[in-house]
């Protein structure tokens, strides 16, 4: 299967500030692709990189089998990070707009036009100015700008910001519609649960360097923590001899639990059996990394910021995303 | 290609298609059209006639009969018959001056004769209804002045004769030269005391009859014959006309200066109207982030290209409408002759010049900065750009081959302005430089596109702190 996007060796700086460092990155034909990392790490720039809308200072890019992205822009669909509407201009005029901007026909263009926003529950919006609308109804607008031609590469800039629940539910399955539909998708976000519940392949990047790139059940083999979680019923139970149990380097109680640290290659499930003899649990699982985790564990090893530093980092992520969910739950 | 013009095709109807254009566009000719009606119809009223007496003490007792029969009631008529035909001709020989050949100015004539509204708008001259009231010579001009304070100037046919307008006092040196200057008789001065709120036209005609009175009656003192004199003083008719090689043309000074004016005043409007829309326009883009939704579409070019074509065929729209507007008045009034086929062509020729220059500066000012105020600071040399040729008006056009103005048309950015001005003006220019000015104009052209797609690109993404003048020529360097 050949590749929808090819990044070879690239760099890209402003000014004095190195943006994307020395980056490689393969997106196969069909598949859905991650672009992890908090506010400023690169992501952006990288898709702006491969959407020639900024260009690499260095290295080698290559797009759909093209040189550069203006030579395909009609079967890219992008949706940047800055995105907007015309505020005065008629939901209906500026989707038939920018779908003629597309390339597709006036006739077609607003059939298609009428079919995507009752598919995504905005039909009776087709006559309204697109101010009228709230930032989740906007955001649904854009979306449609980017689908609208049934483009094979589809880039989504943090499409999850400032959408409630039920409409990221909705986002999620437009995206994975749109893959089934064939199309390769790159989407990135700072809200890394988003990252875990959708994509097959994670490109992780902080300050410009790529830190993870491979699927998603590599990600977790790699990562794994070797922990296992027992939730005893009673907390009687929390005193038990749990580190005696075999494959058991450590145990540690912590808030109502016990965490078992594992020696590499313990059997995981004869370990559940005799922990599940032990004492009655509620709960008992082995632990997988969240993205957050491992992007701490590396970067936090090799970066000379602190652990805190980029948990706060990732946390103020997440209060902005929050805040912008507030927004709308207001509106 | 096609994708600019799809550009193109919102970029001009998101101006064209909203009503403030529309009422902009069709408010200043229904202002003008109304005026045009409703101005000649208040001129037709008559304004009220004028009763009074005027009181003459004539201590030279030689002029009183001549201003008698001046204001004989039969005389008083005529005067006023001959002051409106004055009036009319005055038009008409306006109207012929500004360059009109014999033929329509006639025609002119006749539509006005036919219009009623039209000639009488002549009808500003009041009539008069005066009695000449002849005091007895010794009569002391204290006691004479009393009468006049109890005038309203409003007098009605029933009392007026009993009010005192004006009242004239000869004295006998005013008549009778009583020393000499250098050889010459010298005379003393009349008196004319009027009331204060006595009309304009009634004062000038009592003043006039008495010089004329004072005038005659010298003249035949001195033995002459008046009406002969008078035939001798009549002022000689000039005709003035410019030799052309087309033939002799009638000139006329008020619309030499009006008719260049008028067209770089166009020229100015409809670049500075549809600059500023761009400038709106790629503000409105950036601030709202609908940039880079289109940027998905197209190339920043492309979206640059389509904008300004887009703009530019407001103002072309505009430049249009309102230049077929001017000729069609100007053939209305039959004075077509005043402007030249081939100027209009320059004109538009200039005003694409003029526009893509200041598109270019709008598009990179909208596209590097984050909302309107920002833009503000540098909107100044903008501004620079379109305030000199308006200061240059007067200048150029008094001396349109001077040095001044011959270097001016081929400073860049002010060319096009400068030139409109000088090839609408009444001296011809030397034939060259206009093809040099055009292409000068299009080397600015091709500059400034260069560099605004530069300063576009970039400034389209940067959001932030807004960028100084040294930074977007830090940009133009840049890639």
């Amino acid at each position: 299967m050949s590749n929808a996007i090819e990044i070879r060796g690239v760099r890209k700086t402003f000014g004095s500030k190195v943006a994307v460092e020395n980056l490689d990155l393969s997106v196969p034909e069909g598949s859905l692709y991650g672009f992890i990392g908090p506010n400023g790490a690169g992501k952006s720039t990288t898709i702006r990189m491969i959407m020639s809308i900024i260009f690499p200072d260095r290295g080698e890019l290559r797009v759909l089998g093209k040189a550069s992205a203006i030579e395909s822009k009609d079967r890219i669909g992008y949706l940047p990070e800055e995105r907007g509407v015309y505020k005065k201009m008629k939901v209906g005029v500026f989707l038939n707009y920018i779908a003629r901007l597309k390339g597709i026909d006036a006739a077609a263009a607003d059939k298609r036009v009428k079919e995507w926003l009752i598919r995504v529950g905005l039909q009776e919006t087709y006559r309204k100015k697109c101010e009228e609308l709230s930032k989740g109804m906007q955001q649904k607008v854009q979306f449609i700008t980017s689908v609208i031609h049934e483009p094979d590469l589809l880039i989504l800039d943090e499409v999850f910001t400032g959408l409630d629940p039920v409409n990221r539910r909705l986002m999620r399955e437009l995206i994975q519609e749109q893959n089934d539909r064939g199309a390769t998708i790159i989407f990135s976000t700072h809200a890394m649960r988003e990252a875990e519940e959708l994509c097959d392949n994670i490109f992780m990047i902080h300050k410009g360097v790529k830190v993870i790139d491979s699927s998603l059940e590599d990600v977790w083999r790699k990562y794994d923590p070797k922990i296992m979680v027992v939730e005893p019923i009673s907390r009687t139970d929390l005193a038990r001899g749990w580190s005696a149990l075999p494959g058991v380097r450590a145990a540690e109680e912590k808030d109502g639990l016990i965490e078992l640290s594992l020696h590499e290659g313990a059997e995981v499930g004869e370990l559940m059996r005799q922990a599940a003899a032990l004492a009655p649990v509620r709960r008992l699982e082995i632990k997988r990394a969240s993205l957050e985790d491992i992007f701490i564990s590396i970067v936090g090893a090799g970066g000379g910021e602190t652990i805190e530093q980029l948990r706060m980092e990732l946390a103020a992520d997440k209060g902005a995303d929050s805040q912008e969910l507030a927004e709308v739950t207001r509106g | 290609m096609g994708k600019v013009f799809i550009i193109a095709w919102r970029e001009f109807l998101a101006i064209v298609a909203t009503k403030a254009f529309i009422l902009g566009l069709l408010l200043p000719p229904a202002i003008m059209t109304l005026l045009m009606f409703a101005l000649p119809l208040l001129m037709n009223k008559k304004p009220p006639t004028v009763y009074g007496h005027i009181a003459l003490i004539d201590q030279s007792g030689k002029v009183t009969p001549r201003l008698v029969d001046a204001y004989d009631p039969v005389k008083q008529k005529e005067r006023k018959e001959q002051r409106d035909k004055a009036v009319q001709e005055q038009v008409a020989a306006g109207i012929k001056s500004m360059g009109v050949d014999d033929k329509t100015a006639g025609a002119i004539k006749q539509q006005m004769d036919a219009n009623p509204a039209a000639s009488q708008a002549a009808n500003i001259v009041a009539e008069t209804n005066l009695i000449l009231q002849v005091l007895p010579p010794e009569t002391p001009v204290e006691d004479a002045r009393q009468a006049i304070l109890k005038a309203t100037g409003r007098e009605k046919a029933e009392d007026g004769h009993a009010a005192r307008l004006a009242l004239l006092v000869i004295p006998k040196n005013a008549v009778e030269a009583e020393k000499e200057e250098n050889g010459q008789p010298k005379f003393g001065a009349f008196q004319l005391l009027t009331a204060p709120r006595l009309n304009v036209e009634v004062q000038s005609d009592i003043r006039d009859q008495a010089r004329r009175a004072i005038v005659d009656t010298r003249l035949t003192d001195a033995g002459q014959n008046v009406d002969r004199v008078r035939a001798l003083m009549a002022r000689p008719e000039v005709e003035e006309k410019a030799v052309t090689a087309s033939g002799d043309s009638k000139i006329n000074a008020a619309a030499k200066m009006l008719v260049p004016g008028a067209f770089m005043f166009l020229l100015w409007i409809s670049v500075f109207s549809s600059g500023q829309y761009l400038l709106m326009s790629t503000i409105e883009e950036k601030s709202s982030r609908v940039m880079e939704v289109l940027l998905s579409a197209v190339s920043p070019l492309q979206l640059m290209l389509g904008k300004i074509i887009g703009k530019g065929a407001v103002g072309l729209l505009i430049l249009a409408l309102f230049s077929s507007a001017g000729v069609a008045a100007l053939i209305f009034f039959a004075m077509a002759d005043l402007i030249a086929w081939e100027n209009l062509v320059l004109l538009f020729v200039y005003f694409i010049i003029a526009y893509v220059i200041v598109a270019c500066l709008m598009a990179s000012i909208g596209a590097a900065v984050n909302d309107i105020n920002e833009a503000q600071t540098l909107m100044t040399p903008v501004m620079l750009i379109l305030v000199v040729p308006m200061m240059l008006w007067f200048p150029i056009l008094n001396n349109p081959n001077s040095t001044f103005a011959v270097v001016c048309s081929f400073v860049p950015l002010i060319n096009p302005f400068v030139m409109v001005l000088r090839i609408c003006g009444s001296e011809a220019i030397p034939m060259w430089q206009i093809p040099v000015s055009i292409v000068v104009g299009l080397a600015t052209v091709v500059f400034m596109c260069w560099a605004s797609a530069k300063i576009f690109r970039i400034g389209v993404l940067m959001y932030g702190k807004p960028p100084n003048f040294s930074t977007l020529i830090k940009w133009v360097r840049m890639a």
